[in-house]
């Protein structure tokens, strides 16, 4: 080969990667020009101990926290209008039948409210609502949350199964500790001996 | 069950395909199967998207990672990339491959990140200030690791010396490497991901190379 090869085959053979006659051809054309000589082994050398020393998949930390967070974000936008592909921009009739809907219910209720007496106060035991299920994210593998709500205890209890039981030798730095003096208005409680 | 999960179950993502997210990664993973998400993900199917996301969020933090060094940084920064590709994702047309999308994406948030940080915040905290011995490596906040620790620590200083090398080298040179030689990508791709001519990645791959190779040649001669 004479004439030279273009970039894209340069580079194919630069990286080992052409076969047959074309291979044959620019390596003819390369064994006079050193420096594409130096150029395919600096590739041999270089590509091999990058790909021993670094990673080309690394998950990051926390994976499915990571998805959680993606998703939490775009329903997040989608929830304030943003432009996503699942939620088209409202039509026209939408956009102004819901705020007019809105303020006439609004005018009706008020409206009602100037004619109607107050009725008598029926004590009424307060409707339970349902607490929200908590999402418990535990950042190691194999551990598993339980959560649990007890309102007439006013207690919560969040379990922890699989975690690592903390040694007698930790110890909790000086920074994390609070130490608060009682207030004078608190009472002293003498506790009986045993 | 994650929150893609949870608000699909709920009806408001539309309806639920059975199927959890297939682990891999897209050099693995047919370009097919891709473009088939790409397509469900475009219609609004938020758990495609996630799909998308388990499949390819390994190699995008792999990149980014290498080329921010910093493991809080990278984090962020591939999330940026995800939800930037979700919001472009309808002006994604099938001419490239999603994966060298994705890349495109990652790139333009690895530079703006870097852009960003250039004059240094007055104040700011830099976790690059603080030196890595501090860190206890055995805390349980950071990642299990897999690997035996005699492989781990020969890894890890392998990987140290690396780092080392690529940070003397300028950002566009770093990444034409880390996308060759680490990632694999092909030089075209590497030129559409960097918004650069072919024979501008070949350049910069050149000096890369040969300035690697300097720096690391106690490493090669070890071996």
């Amino acid at each position: 080969m004479n004439t030279t090869p273009d970039e894209e085959l340069l580079a194919l053979w630069v990286d080992d990667a052409l076969e047959g006659t074309t291979a044959a051809e620019v390596e003819a054309w390369a064994a006079s020009r050193p420096e594409w000589l130096e150029r395919r082994e600096q590739a041999r050398q270089v590509g091999p101990l990058l790909r021993a020393g670094l990673p080309a998949v690394e998950e990051p930390p926390y994976a499915e926290f990571f998805n959680a967070r993606i998703a939490r974000e775009l329903a997040r936008e989608s929830g304030a209008g943003a432009v996503a592909p699942s939620f088209g921009a409202p039509g026209r009739f939408r956009r102004w039948f819901l705020p007019a809907t809105a303020v006439a219910g609004m005018m009706l209720c008020f409206w009602a409210g100037t004619r109607i007496s107050p009725a008598p106060v029926v004590v009424a035991p307060d409707p339970v609502a349902a607490p929200p299920a908590p999402y418990l994210y535990t950042p190691e593998k194999g551990v598993k949350a339980a959560y649990f709500a007890s309102q007439p205890a006013e207690a919560m209890v969040i379990v922890l199964d699989g975690v690592a039981a903390i040694p007698d030798s930790f110890e909790i730095p000086d920074t994390a500790s609070v130490v608060r003096e009682p207030d004078a208005a608190t009472a002293e409680i003498d506790t009986a001996a045993p | 069950m994650n929150i893609f999960q949870r608000l699909a179950s709920n009806g408001l993502l539309g309806p639920a395909e059975s199927g959890g997210a297939a682990a891999g990664t897209p050099g693995d993973a047919p370009q097919e199967e891709d473009e088939a998400l790409v397509l469900r993900a475009q219609a609004g199917d938020m758990r495609a998207y996630d799909e998308l996301v388990t499949r390819h969020r390994g190699r995008i933090y792999a990149m980014i990672r290498n080329m921010v060094k910093n493991e809080t940084d990278a984090w962020d920064l591939a999330q940026e990339a995800f939800i930037k590709a979700w919001q472009a994702l309808p002006r994604f047309e099938a001419k490239a491959r999603f994966s060298t999308w994705l890349y495109r994406i990652a790139h333009n948030a690895v530079y703006d990140h870097a852009r960003r940080r250039r004059p240094e915040g007055g104040g700011e905290i830099n976790d690059e200030i603080f030196n890595r011995d501090r860190i206890d490596p055995a805390a349980v906040a950071l990642p299990s690791e897999a690997r035996s620790p005699d492989d781990s620590m020969v890894g890890d200083e392998l990987r140290e010396k690396i780092e080392a090398a690529l940070d003397k080298l300028s950002p566009e040179h770093r990444e034409a490497v880390i996308l060759k030689d680490v990632q694999g990508l092909a030089y075209k791709e590497i030129a559409e991901v960097m918004h650069c001519s072919l024979g501008t990645v070949m350049s910069r791959l050149f000096y890369a190379r040969q300035k690697l190779q300097s720096l690391l040649k106690d490493e090669y001669d070890a071996r």
